[in-house]
């Protein structure tokens, strides 16, 4: 074990390297790898955006949201409608979306604020398991196109960033998703980011650890409750119209629109570590590299993997990924991110700096 | 100069009416115990006056009446609640936690860390722990700087003593009873520890089932026989 001070040059180098290295994966990945692999790190990011919209009202706040699936597909389809038949560009509806679902996330938000807990969780199942039926209804067809959904919405012509240069083809249209994922995930981490280490962000973790505690200091449960629930769905929207860029198809059993979504951003963000700003990242990683890497398995394996499951017609991808994460849970009970730093400290310990000198101690 | 004025207060849960309407009055300056046996309706009178609950009757806080005032008013008024079983943010450290009661205020909040830090110099050296790994009587000091970060006139302590050693609970009301002499802070506290509470008390109401049986100075309730074996044990 090492021991570094808060702020040293070690310390410093430390974090000089562990950003270089980021970037460097960052890189990476569209630059070297396959159109299929880029695919699936941009399918991570959106699921990371996703578990991060979520980590700010159940992570932060303690209110349970099965819901999210339902911002998810608002996101998705409020993107779909306006290209396809309102011929909107496709980068402006990334602000409509946001604004439709900051306002039904509100809407949702004021009846839930009267209940709490299992009551909550309820709730917010009924509007996930609602969304995909109103969506098949045949009076909303005109707008939705019921159950086939919606295809081909897709850019055009790809905009031209200036530092990637021009993008031609399926591969410059999975490029260019990549990046347009990375720069929508970083905005929301640092929104999130944003929100938690404010004072607001108190507010919503004193929510979560004693609501009573809460509102004797000042926070308006009612008004705060409402507004993180807003931002969040709103964010999640983000990561529903990144989707149905991507993939160009929203259908109301797609991907992530029906409830089964809910409980995969849920996983993500309990798996990498709930309450925290790099656990949906981890998580988020992990899931869609199981999930790919599982998938493959079956009676074609050979070796090991063929001895396991060759007896299996189907993918046991969802087996394993299942006998995965409860073993994550029984190593890391708060999350990977939990994990990881507790076998961090037995690499390098950074002494925080000395008390009171973070502050300045001007006296009255 | 009453600070705090309360006239027929009855409030309870859904159709169980708890307290059944007594007056209450707590003067600029003074330390106001309400002595009560479990369920008397003492933490349910905290809870009324700190909006909470739904209450009837007058509750007038400096001249203004905070009756039907919502929880966020009623702190910016100046009144701030120890709740009991202390209530600290067990995930934030003790420094957020101080900031987070600061949460109605922007200014000068770093110097209020500070200054309170020196009045509880446990909770500097904890500065940066997380709240939920301090000791009880540290957690409970660490929720009455809290509460004072708002700079309330009037602070409201919900049976501060509650699983604390005898000896730490000493500490804590002579922290208060400093608080009250020094900052001339006013102070409600609910206490069901009679020989304590009639040690820092100016004044003390009794409180028997919803309602005020008794009230005096600490001395003449201290001299009364039927409270002595009632309360005192002797």
């Amino acid at each position: 074990m090492m021991k570094i001070n808060h702020g040293s040059p070690q310390h410093w180098a430390l974090r000089t390297l562990g950003v270089a290295l980021i970037a460097l994966i960052i890189v990476w990945v569209p630059t070297q790898m396959s159109t299929s692999r880029i695919g699936q790190f941009s399918d991570a990011f959106v699921l990371i955006i996703a578990a991060m919209s979520l980590n700010l009202v159940l992570g932060f706040t303690g209110q349970i949201s099965i819901g999210h699936s339902a911002f998810f597909g608002i996101g998705g389809y409020t993107a779909a409608i306006l290209i396809k038949d309102h011929g909107w560009s496709p980068g402006y509806t990334f602000y409509a979306a946001a604004a439709l679902a900051f306002v039904v996330g509100c809407l949702i938000a004021l009846p839930a604020l009267r209940i709490k807990g299992i009551y909550l969780a309820l709730v917010t199942l009924a509007v996930a398991v609602l969304f995909p039926t109103l969506v098949k209804w045949k009076k909303l067809a005109w707008l939705t196109d019921g159950a086939k959904g919606i295809d081909s919405v897709r850019y055009d012509e790809l905009p031209v960033w200036p530092i990637l240069g021009e993008l031609k083809g399926r591969d410059g249209r999975a490029v260019f998703a990549y990046w347009l994922a990375f720069v929508l995930l970083v905005v929301t981490y640092l929104v999130c980011r944003g929100l938690v280490k404010s004072r607001f962000g108190r507010s919503l973790v004193a929510i979560r650890d004693n609501e009573t505690a809460a509102a004797v200091m000042g926070v308006n449960l009612t008004v705060t409750k409402v507004l993180v629930f807003g931002v969040s769905a709103a964010l999640c929207a983000l990561a529903g119209v990144l989707s149905t860029l991507r993939t160009g198809v929203i259908t109301p059993e797609g991907q992530y629109v029906t409830l089964l979504g809910s409980i995969v951003f849920l996983l993500i963000m309990v798996v990498g570590g709930a309450g925290t700003l790099w656990g949906p990242i981890v998580g988020g990683l992990v899931y869609v590299w199981l999930d790919n890497t599982t998938r493959g398995f079956g009676s074609e394996s050979d070796g090991v993997i063929g001895f396991l499951f060759g007896w299996s017609d189907q993918s046991p991808a969802t087996l394993i990924l299942g006998l995965a994460l409860v073993i994550i849970m029984f190593v890391a009970p708060y999350g990977l991110v939990g994990l990881i730093k507790r076998l961090w400290v037995k690499v390098v310990v950074v002494v925080p700096k000395p008390a009171g000198t973070s502050l300045p101690t001007t006296g009255q | 100069m009453s600070l705090l004025s309360i006239t027929d207060l009855a409030a309870g849960y859904g159709p169980l009416e708890v307290l059944h309407g007594f007056d209450l009055q707590v003067n600029q300056g003074e330390i106001v115990v309400i002595l009560g046996a479990n369920g008397a309706g003492k933490t349910t009178t905290m809870r009324a006056i700190s909006g909470m609950i739904p209450r009837r009757g007058r509750i007038v806080f400096d001249g203004q009446d905070i009756s039907s005032s919502s929880p966020d008013s009623i702190v910016r008024l100046g009144i701030a609640q120890v709740p009991q079983g202390r209530g600290t943010f067990a995930d934030l450290t003790v420094e957020d936690n101080m900031l987070a009661g600061a949460y109605i205020r922007r200014d000068e909040v770093l110097a209020d860390v500070e200054r309170w830090f020196d009045v509880f110099p446990r909770l500097r050296e904890r500065r940066s722990q997380r709240a939920g790994s301090l000791s009880g009587g540290e957690q409970q000091m660490l929720a009455i700087a809290r509460a004072l970060m708002s700079r309330p006139r009037l602070l409201l302590c919900d049976e501060p003593s509650l699983g604390l050693a005898p000896l730490i609970t000493q500490e804590l009301f002579g922290v208060l009873k400093k608080l009250n002499a020094e900052e001339g802070l006013s102070i409600l506290l609910v206490e069901q520890n009679a020989n304590l509470a009639l040690k820092v008390a100016h004044r003390v109401y009794l409180l028997e089932t919803g309602n005020v049986v008794s009230s005096g100075s600490a001395a003449e309730l201290a001299a009364d026989d039927s409270i002595r074996k009632a309360y005192l044990g002797s």
